[in-house]
């Protein structure tokens, strides 16, 4: 799945968030690749939703960089609007707008943000709810889908904006057990059409099977990086250990 | 946030073209003065000096912004000094304690309504020499213990009362060991208060026992411009017209038209009114509420419609104006040091608006703005307008708040999912976040209007004929206190209830079905060719 001309698309160096005196992110640095799934574990309270949640600018980082393309986005002179439009993101609550119907979820943002048509809005929208198998349900409401479905949803919705890169936040933690697999089907499909993804997941095996990347963290700090290989088979800190050995029995 | 500002500066633009539309109005007036009608000002409630009738009979003069007639003894007078200075009559019905401020704010020309040159009244206005001269009297039943009083100190223990802001009131003072109770605000109530026995009697004037007599037999006066003791300054034995100060034009002209109205004229106009005053009970035959209805039906119909567009056009202004205010008090600190404080200073000014008006009662509210805008700025406010204009404004200071709640409730989620897609604040505001904090405050909104159409009755201070200030007129008219309240009570609680209904309904519409009907609810997607997602490389 890798480019051979490796593409830095992202690149977080010396990333650090503060909430007053609490340092929650202490020193991120990573690269990812155009076309690369990495996936982040690690234990709850670790700072992973704050570390997805300053790539596309939903906290103010406290220090670092954050390049797109090799371009800053904590310039002041930067777009953040347009740059939102590119990053993508589904969140653990879904977060579907309660008051516009499947359809219309999907739809908004292309026309707002992206400008396109309101035909074109919605055949990119039909298209994308195909796919995710949700266009059954078109002028449904939010708090008529499962949770499942609404999560389908806001895939769909995020893709629809024609992203160069998703975060997943934690995606079917709020999900009942067998809505679980629907979620994750999808994304792997996802994962195979080449969109850059960045995935915080309590899913192991999900994990090793779609990364390219597997990040662990916790305490604020990247404990330790590879490939899924090399940290689900042949992990070298004793935390990483620690954190797998609740997984291995029930998962891997 | 720039395009928020505008929209309060739209705001603002709008209000300020209204008032200015309202001094052009005034300007017209003022140019046009001579043939100008003469506005005179009186309760319209006070006979036989003055009072309400729905038709021009006995030469009745048509009440300004109504479709009823005025008549009464201050009537006929203000007809003698129409007459002579060529100049219309209209009658601006106004409460007792309203007529200084609409005379000195120029909302009127004369005040003649029974009102004696007291010094402290002429502090503020003008008065003619007077068109009357009074006694004055305890009204006390015939069979009761004050009936054969015959000095100052025959009225231990008396309960007595008077109008309210009326010398009479300060009368009682004399009358040693008599209770004072708290003043009231007309003669029908006090007629009413000793019939039901909650007070002994109250002072007034000659007049008000010679008109009281002839619906109720059981009275007896107690002079008291005869008791050894009782002093009373000649001023307030009189009753004059009010002038507004420097207006020397006018009050010459009125001095010397009454000059020429001989005494004897005087007594005939005055028996006149106290024969043609209305009278209680009527038609035998029908019950009560047939009586009320039939005579006074279309007057209880056009209340309700005041009441109705007050409580309308104040809730749906007010609402515009909360949720102007609301967003504007929502928006996010901006990042540049400048806009910080244009915000900081904007969001400081609402916060006063919302604290005077939320803090101080809309009765208050309706006296400082329709009279105060008057005094200050000499514009003239049309009384329904400024109903209108008090109702919405304190309705959106309410809202505001409401409004501000309701996004500040909405989920932190959907702002979040809303930046991540790219859109902006504004953008998030109207496709979003408002839909659904307007939809929670439904509720609120719907409770603001039930609000609305019971607390309009407040805005009687400034004589605008909604449904309460109505409800008062006719009783004062029919003496039947309970029953036109009650009828007044009923149509309160019906409008208030089909509303609430009508509300509870559209709520339950826009909340949608429980769950979604696929069957039904199915769009055939016309190119349903393959699911699943492409390979891009
Ligand atoms: N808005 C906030 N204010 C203060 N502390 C916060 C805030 N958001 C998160 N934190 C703290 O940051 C830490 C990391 O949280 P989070 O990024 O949610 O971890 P994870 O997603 O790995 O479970 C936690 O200790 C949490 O309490
Ligand atoms: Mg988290």
């Amino acid at each position: 799945m890798n480019n051979n001309n490796e593409e830095n698309i992202l690149q977080v160096q010396h990333l650090q968030k503060k909430y007053g005196d609490h340092t929650v992110l202490k020193d991120i640095s990573f690269n990812i690749n155009k076309g690369e799934v990495m996936t982040i574990i690690g234990p709850s309270g670790g700072g992973k939703s704050t570390m997805l949640r300053c790539i596309n600018l939903l906290e103010e980082p406290s220090n670092g960089k954050i390049l797109f393309h090799g371009e800053n986005i904590l310039d002041p002179h930067f777009n953040r609007n347009t740059f939102r439009s590119k990053v993508g993101m589904v969140f653990q609550q879904f977060n579907l707008f309660n008051n516009k119907n499947v359809l219309q979820n999907c739809m908004i943002g292309q026309e707002m943000v992206l400008g396109r048509s309101k035909e074109e809005a919605k055949k990119v929208a039909i298209e994308n709810l195909q796919k995710v198998g949700m266009d059954p349900f078109l002028t449904a409401k939010p708090q008529q889908l499962s949770g499942g479905q609404q999560q389908r949803v806001a895939i769909a919705r995020a893709i629809s904006m024609d992203p160069e890169v998703l975060l997943f936040d934690e995606p079917t933690s709020a999900l009942d057990p067998e809505m679980v697999g629907e979620v994750l089907n999808t994304m792997q499909l996802l994962a195979k059409t080449g969109l850059t993804m960045v995935i915080v997941t309590h899913e192991m095996g999900f994990a090793r099977d779609v990364s390219d990347q597997v990040v662990f963290m916790s305490d604020g700090v990247i404990t330790e990086q590879g490939t899924p290989q090399q940290i689900f088979n042949d992990p070298q800190e004793e935390k990483t250990k620690k954190f797998l050995r609740n997984f291995r029995n029930n998962e891997l | 946030m720039k395009s928020k500002i505008r929209w309060f500066s739209a705001l603002l633009a709008l209000i300020l073209s209204l008032v200015i539309g309202f001094s052009f109005n005034s300007n017209q007036t003022q140019a046009a003065k001579k043939e100008a009608p003469l506005k005179i000002g009186m309760e319209a409630n006070y006979p036989p000096y003055n009072w309400t009738q729905t038709t021009d009979k006995n030469g009745a003069v048509p009440i300004d912004g109504s479709k009823q007639y005025a008549n009464g003894y201050d009537v006929q007078i203000a007809k003698i000094i129409g007459k002579k200075l060529h100049r219309k009559v209209v009658v601006e019905k106004t409460e007792w304690d309203g007529l200084l401020p609409a005379l000195t704010s120029g909302k009127i020309d004369l005040i003649i309504a029974g009102m004696s040159p007291t010094a402290e009244r002429r502090k503020a206005i003008n008065f003619s020499k007077p068109y009357r001269k009074s006694t004055f009297v305890v009204i006390t039943s015939r069979n009761g213990k004050f009936a054969q009083a015959k000095g100052l100190n025959d009225f231990k223990g008396a309960k007595l009362t008077a109008q309210q802001g009326t010398l009479h009131y300060d009368l009682i003072k004399q009358l040693h060991g008599a209770k004072r109770e708290p003043a009231m605000r007309s003669f029908s109530a006090m007629r009413q208060s000793l019939q039901s026995g909650t007070i002994d009697g109250y002072v007034a004037e000659d007049i008000e026992y010679k008109s009281y007599k002839t619906v109720n037999p059981n009275i007896v006066a107690v002079n008291l411009n005869k008791m050894q003791g009782f002093k009373v300054d000649h001023d307030d034995s009189i009753t004059s017209i009010g002038v507004k100060k420097g207006n020397t034009e006018l009050l010459n002209q009125v001095n010397s038209i009454l000059n020429g109205i001989s005494n004897k004229k005087r007594d005939q106009l005055m028996a006149d009114a106290v024969k043609e005053q209305p009278q209680a009970g009527g038609n035998k035959k029908e019950n009560w509420f047939m009586s009320i209805m039939h005579r006074y039906g279309s007057m209880i119909l056009g209340g309700v419609g005041m009441t109705l567009l007050l409580a309308l056009v104040g809730t749906i202004v007010g609402f515009f104006i909360g949720l102007l205010v609301g967003i504007v008090r929502t928006i996010p600190t901006p990042k540049s040091a400048g806009k910080k404080w244009g915000l900081k200073i904007v969001d400081w000014i609402l916060a006063v608006y919302i604290e005077v008006f939320r803090g101080t009662p809309m009765m208050v509210q309706a006296a400082v703005i329709y009279y105060g805008i008057a005094q200050l700025w000499h514009l003239n406010l049309n009384r329904t307008v400024a109903a209108l204009v008090i109702v919405s404004i304190n309705t959106g200071a309410y809202l505001a708040e409401v409004i501000r709640g309701g996004i500040n409730a909405t989920p932190k989620g959907q702002f979040e999912a809303a930046s991540a897609i790219g859109m902006t604040h504004s953008q998030q505001m109207w496709h979003i976040i408002l839909p659904q904090a307007i939809r929670n405050c439904l509720p609120s909104i719907t409770n603001e209007f039930i609000v609305n159409i019971k607390d309009t009755s407040v805005l009687s201070i400034i004589s605008v004929s909604e449904l309460f200030f109505v409800g008062t007129t006719v009783a004062s008219q029919t003496f039947q206190f309970f029953q036109t309240y009650f009828i007044i009570s009923m149509i309160y609680l019906i409008l208030t209830f089909s509303i609430t209904r009508i509300f509870n309904f559209i709520e339950k519409k826009l909340e949608g079905p429980k769950n979604y009907n696929l069957m039904a609810n199915q769009l055939q997607v016309e190119d349903p060719k393959e699911t699943g997602f492409e390979h891009e490389q």
